[in-house]
């Protein structure tokens, strides 16, 4: 199924384009958070001396926003919720995620800042804020430094649960948890208010009733919005079963026309992999998948894994690849059915396509096994001239 | 500096939040991709590394996966940042809090505050590099996408914060 949106041609052939439109995401992104207050370190650390809730107010209010926002778009079928959600967040590593969130949590409080609050503390030219930022350089590297210790790193990769959202937790629709995240939201906000009248004292920030309401109302409506949808007809989750293919014949179009566009992984034995393999492809069993560190690439290369047949299932370091996974159709069997078997010769009526599709496979064919196919039949008088393509051997051939 | 800027004067808290969460959604539809800060920051310190000791870099794995594409500031994330600190600049000029300063309580040397800016930041980048991301990219993005992981790392986060702010809240007031 197609979806408008992402617009995913923005991470590859549009990648210029891509990062100007970062910049103007990271703006309003800055631009918020200096308006909500959070280059003051003020602000953010009295949510936890219990002054102030505005973190928390800011902080669940934009969750809530865009779990909702999300999950009406997917369910308007704008995109699929799913896929932006592989793409946009990481994997699961239980244990690394609770220790490392406990320690930014830690930090948080001592430095006032986190580390994108600190950034906009800065371009306001608050020092305070420069020197977080350099912590967090430091401490980034640090943390670089540290996972080259085998036991280090084994912990950093420990507990990895891929990619699990609340939804499959629960087994609910992704709706439900939205709605409820929405009026637990509102719940704290409410809970909130009656803190701040207690601890806040005379200075407490005023958040005046009418934008509150409307905000409120707008969070529940939108969540209702997001149950309407799931009555939506859709179609069968057969579609979904199993990962996205690729065919070898697209493969190695792709292989001779873009090759800095994908990256092929081989999943097979290591023996058969060196034995014989798709050309440009790295021979990578499971196991020595996790030092390729895949979750932590820019997912600009789509990748591609080769399995012995068709793949029911990804493993685990693949699935978190930030970028598009496609599982090649049949595996190396279907590989080597398309490119390393001679295509049968071509009827004298065959269309200008067929012709075309005959030599890149004959092309391929003949760069893998060494064996030249005899040329297609002419094409028929007055017809268009064939279409030039590079000869199969390319740079590529295995 | 014209009167109609108060330094004070904020954006109410709830729209505040309404307008970061399109701003994430719009991450989301557009980009397919979240909000995130520690790992901008991250390939920013790479580069510096990649600068003086190149060598070192390809020796060590985590900073290799950085330089994967390329440069290590050929990123999403990168170019995002560079948007924070723009945006971050025009609001606080236009709002009359742009000014060099540190921000601290009144109990508090300014070396000692730069001091606890610096370790708390410290903190903040190595705690981040094993969660996966930080306020931004696991709370907020991981957390609107109902991720398991960000709502476990939101709670360790706060329990984090609210463990330590007892030890610090002489240094505020």
């Amino acid at each position: 199924m197609n979806h408008l949106l992402p617009f995913t041609s923005l991470a590859v052939e549009q990648r210029e384009l891509g990062l100007v439109v970062a910049v103007l995401i990271g703006f309003g992104f800055g631009f918020v958070l200096e308006r909500a207050g959070f280059g003051r370190a003020q602000k953010l650390i009295g949510q936890f001396l219990l002054s102030e809730m505005t973190v928390l107010k800011v902080m669940f209010g934009a969750v809530a926003t865009a779990m909702v926002g999300s999950v009406a778009m997917g369910g308007l079928g704008l995109f699929d919720l799913r896929a932006v959600a592989d793409s946009a967040s990481s994997a699961t590593w239980l244990w690394p995620m609770v220790v490392g969130g406990f320690v930014v949590g830690m930090g948080f409080v001592i430095s006032s800042y986190c580390p994108g609050t600190s950034v906009v503390a800065m371009a306001s030219g608050k020092i305070d804020g420069l020197f977080t930022v350099l912590g967090v350089i430091l401490g980034s590297l640090v943390a670089g430094e540290l996972l080259s210790i085998p036991a280090v790193a084994a912990f950093n990769d420990s507990s990895f649960l891929g990619h699990l959202y609340l939804y499959d937790l629960l087994g609910v629709p992704a709706a439900v948890v939205a709605i409820a995240v929405a009026l637990v939201a509102v719940a704290a906000f409410v809970g909130a208010e009656k803190l701040e009248a207690i601890f806040g004292g005379e200075g407490r920030p005023d958040s005046p009733a009418r934008p509150r309401r409307a905000v409120f109302a707008t969070l529940v409506g939108l969540g209702a919005l997001g149950l309407v949808t799931l009555a939506f007809p859709r179609p069968t989750p057969a579609a979904t079963a199993g990962p996205v293919t690729i065919t070898a014949e697209a493969l190695a179009r792709r292989l001779f026309d873009e090759p800095w566009s994908v990256r092929v992984l081989d999943l097979r034995a290591k023996e058969a992999c060196f034995a014989r393999r798709v050309p440009g492809s790295e021979c990578t069993p499971p196991e020595a998948l996790k030092a390729l560190s895949l979750a932590d690439l820019t997912g600009a290369r789509d990748l591609v894994v080769v399995g012995e047949g068709d793949l029911a299932a990804l493993p685990g370091e693949i699935t978190a690849y930030p970028g598009k996974v496609l599982a090649l159709r049949q595996g190396f069997a279907g590989w080597t059915a398309w490119a390393l078997t001679p295509p049968a010769p071509l009827p004298a009526s065959a269309t200008a396509a067929e012709r075309e599709a005959w030599k890149v496979r004959a092309g391929v064919s003949a760069a893998m096994t060494g064996v030249k196919q005899a040329p297609p039949p002419a094409a028929p008088a007055g017809g268009a001239a064939p279409a030039k393509r590079k000869a199969g051997g390319g740079g590529c051939s295995g | 500096m014209t009167t109609t800027r108060d330094p004070n004067k904020f954006w109410n808290p709830y729209l505040a939040g309404v307008a970061l969460g399109l701003v994430l959604l719009a991450a989301f539809a557009i980009e397919g991709k979240g909000l995130g800060a520690s790992g901008a920051w991250f390939r920013a310190g790479v580069a510096g590394v990649q600068a003086v000791a190149p060598g070192h870099v390809q020796a060590t794995p985590a900073f290799r996966a950085a330089t994967e594409g390329g440069s290590p500031l050929d990123d999403y994330m990168v170019f995002l940042m560079v948007g924070v600190v723009l945006g971050g600049f025009v609001a606080a000029y236009t709002s009359g809090r742009l000014g060099l300063e540190v921000l601290k309580g009144p109990n508090i040397s300014t070396a000692g505050r730069l001091a606890m800016a610096l370790g708390g930041g410290a903190l903040m980048g190595l705690g981040a590099k094993f969660a996966r991301g930080c306020a931004s990219g696991q709370a907020l993005t991981g957390g609107a996408l109902m991720s398991a992981g960000a709502w476990a790392f939101m709670g360790v986060f706060f329990g984090g914060g609210y463990a330590l702010a007892y030890f610090v809240r002489r240094a505020w007031r």
